[in-house]
């Protein structure tokens, strides 16, 4: 193990500093060595995180001498690290296969091919370390440095108008985030021993907390995790920062960092701090069926592919937030077996999210590599001119719609089943939640896929609404390759969760006193509910769904149907002349979602009709214009923001820009503290 | 004996030392402040001598030499030739008028007395009288930086001050460490040198040393 470990590392560094010599990163060698050093890094941890859930013994390294203060860099990798370790390389092999040949495009010196090598490789490298952490200092550090190096890059294209704006608002919430995340730490570690804050010792410590500093704990580093996570209202960092990040550290970004905050709640709340009352549990799963429901709401308004990807992550977040609040809720409940299963879904929801959001992302990138535009108004068509990207994103769409036998069916099924049982808990608030809760979710499937209908649909169908989609070309091999990797992984954990859910299993066992579940579940071709709840084979159910379509062609070769082929235009209606003006745009495929849900929207409409001066039958023009409302920066940031504001111009008066006045400053304050000595009673 | 005649010449010392300070306040002519600040800084050299001989330090006598050719002779020197580059500037209106000023200096050396007294009442030092009244030179010099216009005052009421923490350290310990005390000397040159260079600069932006105009440089 340790020399998968050190692999790891030295490949993550090595890749760093090939692209760190001027001008290094650059051309086909140079790409190719980032990404070399990413994908090797990558492999070697997700190696190491496969051996330490298999073989159930954590991998222990610490190094106090490297960093003497406050116990130096602790590293252990226990089960529920090695999946998120897992986790990141499955993310990060495509994509960084896909970034050598995405990354191309800035050979023109739009980006700096340089600094994107250096931060991918240590972006990748600290993320993983984030997983090893095992005492509050390595942990907060690792946190750190993934922060800032993904905050260089989403400003890779930092030319771009909108990017560097979108960095900043990154840079708040992260960083707001981990203001959060410090003061629960120090809470945790300073209250009532003090010492260098070990995880043993805080797990240890814990139990003698009061309960009210428990809570303010939990309440602090869901907070900060959950801005990292992008849960409602924590969320609006995510729909500026994805589109304006290159493709593949979108796709890393979405599909695998945001997953570190739900790494980081399971770590405190449910490992460190050993679970809690049962309130924490519905408050997690409240915001995440909140963060479900309004992120794919508000996707499916998006005209931008990569902003309708960056919302449906809150969707998709917010999912596995169900899972987890679930689990924690039955936890205090005194179910354990139900919480491990609910936790076993939010797990597995997490790893399908990071094979299709990264390959869907990843397809966007590539969409956006031939058009050169994220508008979806401006698409259309791109089946015929990039078939292969077209049936990567297909394979992504139809996964995250949760339509079997891919894998986001599978993922949605185990979390239905894990939160019906919740409905029998005898606590009326408890079972209404948990219904509330069912029934979010399935709105949020069938939104997600009349969502995911649009993108698709939109993208890649029908004629090309503008010149640069009809001249678009296909993505180019390495692109292909990193995208392939997630079909490959998407249509295998559809086929195959039977053999991936015991691990799972595994993961949680013994965190926060939840048991094994692993032998609970059948392993052979279906998967069984420990409850005898239920019981799904996907693996059949994907023979059965091919056979019974398979038959219908074959029936009708067979009964001798018309064999002709014809050519006609895609949604021809019978007209004569077909122009793009005349397809469903975006923006009107949505438009009965934007009636029903106007409530939420309270769409604004603007239409302005020039008509012929002599006649207002002849209509010159038409503009049409609608937005929708953004309740979050209305109500939530924009106060906040202008209180901020008018807080800083008022200290900034003491910038007086007067000699005099800085030294008096100096002098007032000096005969303030000396005169505080005259204080009686001291 | 001894020591009564030691406690009276060190508090004598220190009042001319702080009326010194407060010539500042009143006086307007730049000519007038450097030989206030060379009278001062004179007075201070004695007192370095008288310290040494009652407290038995011979390593005082050098600490006053050097001081003396320093404070006495160099900056005088150097201030006066800045003094007739700039032809006789006044400080002709600063922030807080002369009546006021000296108002406020007195405030501020009876604030002084209020803070040293905890000091003063466990002391046994026989210079223990002259602790009040060099905190009260410290307070005055800043408060001359404050409230005077002109580059060149700032730089004497910057010196004055440090003259008051010079008189404060001597009375308090009888004498630190002499590789302390020239590097402190070192200090204030260099100090006074950059402030000098500044001073050009500002003369050459502005045509004038009033500091007030540095306001300009906001934005």
């Amino acid at each position: 193990m340790q020399t998968l470990f050190l692999a790891m590392v030295s490949a993550y560094v090595l890749g760093a500093f090939v692209a760190l010599p001027e001008g290094g990163g650059r051309g086909t060698l140079g790409r190719g060595l980032v990404a070399l050093g990413a994908v090797v890094g990558a492999g070697a941890g997700s190696a190491l995180g496969a051996s330490v859930i298999l073989s159930g013994a954590p991998f222990t390294l610490s190094v106090p001498e490297l960093l003497p203060i406050a116990g130096g860099l602790a590293l252990r990798l226990d089960s529920l690290g090695a999946f998120f370790l897992v986790l990141i390389g499955l993310g990060a092999i495509p994509a960084a296969i896909y970034g050598a040949g995405y990354s191309a495009a800035y050979e023109d010196g739009r980006a700096s091919l340089r600094l994107l090598g250096v931060m991918l490789n240590l972006f990748l490298l600290t993320m993983s370390l984030v997983t090893l952490a095992d005492n509050v200092l390595t942990f907060l550090l690792m946190w750190e440095g993934m922060s800032l190096t993904s905050y260089f890059l989403v400003i890779t294209e930092s030319g771009e108008e909108g990017t560097m704006r979108a960095g900043l608002w990154y840079a708040a919430m992260t960083h707001a985030g981990l203001a959060l995340l410090l003061a629960a730490f120090v809470l945790l570690t300073a209250y009532p021993r003090g010492g260098p804050g070990a995880f043993a010792d805080l797990r240890a410590g814990a139990a003698s907390l009061s309960g009210t500093t428990r809570s303010v704990i939990f309440l602090l580093a869901f907070l900060g995790f959950g801005s990292k996570a992008g849960i409602v209202p924590l969320h609006v960092w995510l729909p500026r920062a994805h589109p304006a990040a290159p493709s593949h550290v979108s796709a890393l970004m979405s599909g695998v960092m945001i997953k570190m905050g739900v790494y980081g709640i399971l770590r405190v709340a449910l490992d460190l701090l050993g679970g809690g009352p049962p309130w924490w549990g519905a408050l997690v799963l409240g915001l995440g069926a909140a963060s479900a429901l309004l992120g794919i709401l508000y996707a499916l308004m998006a005209n931008d592919l990569k902003r309708l990807l960056a919302y449906s992550s809150v969707e998709n977040i917010g999912i596995v937030f169900i899972g987890v609040g679930a689990g924690l809720l039955f936890g205090a409940r005194g179910l354990p077996t139900a919480a491990a299963l609910a936790f076993v879904a939010a797990l597995y929801h997490a790893l399908n999210h990071t094979a299709f959001k990264g390959l869907l992302f990843m397809g966007a990138g590539s969409v956006l590599h031939a058009t050169h535009t994220r508008d979806m108004n401006l698409m259309g068509g791109l089946i015929k001119r990039m078939p292969w990207t077209a049936l990567f994103f297909l394979i992504g769409a139809v996964a995250i719609a949760g339509l079997p036998p891919l894998n986001g069916f599978v993922g949605e099924w185990l979390l239905f089943q894990s939160l019906l049982p919740g409905v029998s808990i005898p606590q009326p608030v408890v079972a209404a939640l948990v219904t509330m809760a069912v029934g979010m979710l399935a709105l949020t499937s069938g939104l997600a896929a009349a969502g995911f209908v649009k993108a698709y649909g939109i993208t890649f169908l029908a004629i090309p609404r503008s010149e640069e989609a009809a001249q678009a070309h296909e993505a180019s091999l390495s692109m292909r390759a990193g995208m392939g990797l997630l079909v490959i992984v998407c249509i295998a954990l559809g086929l195959a969760p039977a053999a991936v859910v015991p691990l799972l299993g595994r993961v949680v066992a013994g965190l926060g006193g939840l048991p094994a579940v692993a032998p609970l579940f059948a392993v052979n071709l279906s998967l069984q509910m420990p409850h005898g709840f239920a019981e799904i084979s996907p693996t059949l159910a994907a023979l059965g769904l091919l056979i019974v379509p398979g038959l219908v062609p074959v029936g009708m070769f067979v009964l001798g149907a018309n064999r002709r082929l014809r050519v006609g235009d895609t949604w021809g209606c019978g007209r004569v002349g077909q122009t793009p003006r005349m397809e469903y745009t975006a923006t009107s495929f949505a438009e009965p979602l934007r009636r029903v849900f106007a409530e939420l929207y309270r769409p604004t409409k603007e239409l302005t009709v020039d008509f012929h001066p002599d006649s207002k039958y002849f209509v010159q023009a038409i503009e049409y214009r609608t937005d929708i409302r953004s309740w979050f920066e209305e109500f939530l940031y924009e106060p906040l923001l202008n209180a901020t504001q008018w807080v800083s111009r008022r200290i900034r008066r003491l910038q007086s820009g007067s000699l005099h006045g800085y030294v008096a400053y100096l002098f007032i304050v000096l005969v303030l503290m000396l005169g505080a000595l005259l204080w009686p009673g001291k | 004996m001894n020591d009564s005649l030691f406690s009276q010449l060190s508090t004598l010392g220190s009042s001319v030392v702080l009326l010194f300070g407060i010539t500042l306040l009143w006086r307007r002519s730049l000519r007038a402040y450097t030989g206030a600040f060379q009278w001062q800084s004179a007075v201070l050299a004695a007192m370095f001598v008288i310290i040494g001989y009652f407290g038995h330090d011979p390593e005082l006598y050098f600490v006053a030499v050097f001081f003396g050719i320093l404070k006495v002779f160099i900056l005088p020197r150097y201030l006066e030739r800045m003094e007739k580059r700039f032809g006789g500037q006044r400080e002709s209106q600063p922030y807080v008028n002369v009546a006021t000023s000296l108002i406020l200096a007195g405030l501020l050396v009876l604030l002084a007395y209020a803070i040293t007294r905890p000091l003063v009442l466990v002391s046994a030092l026989p210079t223990r009288g002259g602790l009040p009244l060099a905190m009260g030179l410290i307070f005055v010099g800043l408060f001359v930086v404050i409230t005077r216009k002109k580059a060149l005052t700032q730089i004497v009421g910057f010196l004055v001050m440090e003259n008051g923490i010079a008189l404060l350290a001597v009375l308090g310990t009888f004498g630190i460490p002499l590789i302390v005390e020239l590097g402190v000397f070192l200090d204030v040159l260099m100090g006074f040198l950059v402030m000098q260079v500044f001073v050009y600069h500002i003369h050459g932006t502005f045509e004038s040393i009033d500091v007030d105009q540095l306001n300009e440089l906001k934005h």
